[in-house]
This record gives structure tokens, C-alpha cells and sequence, in this order.
């Protein structure tokens, strides 16, 4: 199992997103505190997966 | 969610009935000695508590900071009671003084749907010591992070609003050890906002007094179905019945969404008698069932937790909620 942070910093404020993923041997991924923007990537990258994909909502603003 | 009454504590109803300003004294007197607290009168905050004129939920919330952060002298907001003054640097079993501190502040999307995006403020320390604690380092050390700045924060979070946040999220760490900020942060926030307060569910009755009508949503977690399990992975005695207590208080007082986080072989220890008692007790509450755990923290110390939990526990779990009617919501 592969632990993951992903990090992006914000600016001007300095402040920071953070999201965790665990990657199993199966392939399988946990995510812990999933960001917008992480949850965009995830879904790009299988938008069949349907976990991810209600999770990425058409109202959300980039900016979140 | 803008008039707030203390109803609903633990074989108290003092104020059922009371007219707007009618004999708040003698009200608020009898909630303290209801609440087996002198100094919860003789500090106000029982007159506080059952002002009944319509004010708003940040004026409210404001005024239960003030008491709040007076109450840190004789600190009793988690079901430990330890007692301790936290405003002369005295520490209870949380570690936790007068400063509150930040570890995360951001928009999510990895809480309940009907919950998200939503703004989740994660304030560092805790009362519980959960080995498996997926935040584990500050959620055991309430010195990590920064201080919270509550303008700032709530800056941050009507940003987030305007940009399409659904709710505002206060959880930790455990969010019921810091009141006073959290009451702060509520207070800098939009009326109109939904708040969710996500809680471990092992507050006080003085903390639900200083909680009744600040959140629209408690989202409270029921981790271990026996004390047995919850004392040997988080070294916390009496944990079934004063979490059983906080639930059934929270249903009557907000809207309540259950979560209990499936451990690796804790399916009949712990799903099994939480789940029989939701299904009896809370029939139609909302329950949240996860199957996400990962070995985090220091769960290794631990044989079972060494893994993540099997695709036949996970259907086992689900089995049994569906047999027994809850109501899980993703």
C-alpha cells in the first residue's frame, strides 16, 4: 500500500489543500478529504467510476 | 435554527413553555441544578441559554462564546469532566488549553452527498485517543497548526458559500474540546449558512446546552458497539452510553446523520450493536456506513487493524444494515 499527499498552494493567502490517498495492491484507491480539484483530477482519469463521479458536482465553482 | 431552548437535556424540559422573558431566573436556576453545575448559573450562562427572545443565531452564538470561554476554568465540555482550569495552562486528558489551533481549512467533497462541497474547518486536538486516528497527529496534539483567526476563517468560508459550497463544516480533532472558538466561528458566520458540526458524539450535557440551535446538522460518529473495544483502541471508559445519550439528544434538537467507519474485524463486535441500536432507537436516522478504513496512525499496534477492510466484511455490513431497515444515505 502507497500513501500519497498531494498538496497546492493557494495564494495569496498562503494557505494550502490537502488531499490523502492510500493505493491498495488491487488498485483500488481510498481517498481522505478529497478536494474539488482532486476529485476532478480522480474523475478525469476514470469518469466511470461512479464514487468519484458524484462527487464532482456541475455547480461547483473552479475556484473551490 | 435562530431561537435556541435547552429542552431537550437529560431529564430536563424546564423551559417547555416559558413565556419570552418569563422567569428566566428561576428557569435558569433550575437548569443548573439539573445539569449539576453551580457555576454554570453563577456564571450566566443558564440565563443565557434560555433567552427566549428571537435573536439571531450569531448574536446567540456570540454570547455562548463569551460563557463559553469563562467555562474553560472548571473545563467539563467532554464526558471525561476533568475539571481543569485550561485558562491558567491546567490540561485534561485532551492536553488542550485556551488556544485554539487550525490544522486544515479547505473545501471538500468526501462527506456525506447531501452534505457537499462543503467548507470544513478542522480545529487540532481531541478527546479521544483513537490508535486508528486518520488525523492522528493533530488530532492528538492540540498544539498543532495555527491559531485560529476567526475573521479570516470566515472570510474564507462565505467565499467558499458564493462559490458553492453547500454547507460549513466545524470537526477536529473533536471541535466539543474548543466551544469557545467554535462558537466564535459560528458567530462570524452567515445566519442563513447550514452548518454541520462533526462531533464524536462524547460531549457533555453542558456542551449540547452551549450547542442547542447553533448547528443545522450534528454529523456524529458511533465508532465501537461495546466499551470493551472502545477503552483498548481509544482508552475511553463508558463510551456506549454517552454516545447513545449525545445521539438521542441531537436527533430531537437538529438533524442527525450517524457515521460509523467499518473497522477490520469489527463487523459483529462493533457494526452488529450499533446497528441494532440505531435500528430500535433511531429507526429513521440517517446513516452514513463507510468502509474506507486504512491503517493510519498507530493502528499497527493493533493485529486486526493492519489491513483495510474485506470486500466480504464490507458486504456482511451492508447485509445486516439492509436486514435491519436503516437508512443509509452515501
Amino acid at each position: 500500500m502507497k500513501k500519497h499527499r498531494t498538496q497546492k498552494k493557494c495564494e495569496p493567502s498562503g494557505e494550502s489543500q490537502v488531499s490523502e490517498l492510500l493505493v491498495l495492491p488491487d488498485g483500488r484507491i481510498l481517498v481522505h478529504n478529497l478536494t474539488p480539484a482532486f476529485a476532478g483530477l480522480l474523475h478525469e482519469l476514470n469518469p466511470d467510476d461512479e464514487q468519484i463521479s458524484s462527487r464532482v458536482t456541475r455547480h461547483m465553482s473552479p475556484r473551490l | 435554527m435562530i431561537c435556541s431552548t435547552i429542552s431537550g437535556l437529560p431529564g430536563v424540559n424546564a423551559f417547555k413553555g416559558t413565556a419570552p422573558g418569563f422567569g428566566l431566573r428561576r428557569e435558569a436556576k433550575r437548569h443548573a441544578a439539573l445539569v449539576g453545575a453551580d457555576e454554570v448559573f453563577k456564571s450566566g450562562v443558564a440565563a443565557a441559554l434560555c433567552h427566549r427572545s428571537p435573536k439571531s443565531r450569531a448574536f446567540l452564538a456570540r454570547e455562548r462564546a463569551r460563557i463559553a470561554r469563562a467555562m474553560l476554568a472548571d473545563c467539563r465540555f467532554c464526558a471525561h469532566d476533568c475539571g481543569v482550569n485550561r485558562l491558567v495552562g491546567e490540561a485534561g486528558l485532551c492536553h488542550a488549553g485556551a488556544e485554539t489551533r487550525i490544522f486544515m481549512a479547505q473545501a471538500e467533497v468526501s462527506d456525506e452527498l447531501e452534505l457537499i462541497p462543503t467548507f470544513a474547518i478542522a480545529l487540532s486536538g481531541c478527546d479521544l485517543r483513537c490508535d486508528f486516528c486518520i488525523t492522528g497527529g493533530p488530532s492528538w496534539n492540540p498544539r498543532a497548526g495555527e491559531p485560529v483567526r476567526v475573521e479570516i476563517l470566515a472570510g474564507q468560508a462565505r467565499a467558499a458559500l458564493a462559490d458553492g459550497a453547500r454547507t460549513i463544516m466545524i470537526l477536529g480533532g473533536e471541535p466539543t474540546i474548543h466551544l469557545p472558538a467554535a462558537l466564535e466561528i459560528v458567530a462570524a458566520l452567515p445566519d442563513d449558512a447550514k452548518l454541520v458540526w462533526k462531533t464524536n458524539a462524547h460531549g457533555s450535557a453542558q456542551a449540547r446546552a452551549l450547542l442547542d440551535g447553533m448547528f443545522d446538522v450534528w454529523l456524529a460518529d458511533f465508532k465501537f458497539g461495546n466499551d470493551a473495544c472502545a477503552q483498548r483502541l481509544a482508552k475511553v471508559p463508558d463510551y456506549v452510553r454517552v454516545v447513545r445519550e449525545n445521539l438521542l439528544w441531537a436527533n430531537e434538537h437538529s438533524e442527525l446523520i450517524v457515521r460509523h467507519l467499518l473497522m477490520p474485524g469489527h463487523v459483529e463486535c462493533c457494526w452488529q450493536p450499533v446497528a441494532e441500536w440505531l435500528a430500535s432507537s433511531l429507526p429513521a436516522v440517517k446513516v452514513n456506513l463507510r468502509s474506507g478504513f486504512w491503517p493510519a496512525w498507530q493502528a499497527a499496534r493493533h493485529a486486526e487493524l493492519r489491513r483495510t477492510v474485506s470486500g466480504p466484511e464490507s458486504a456482511r455490513a451492508v447485509d445486516l444494515a439492509q436486514r435491519l431497515g436503516l437508512n443509509l444515505i452515501p
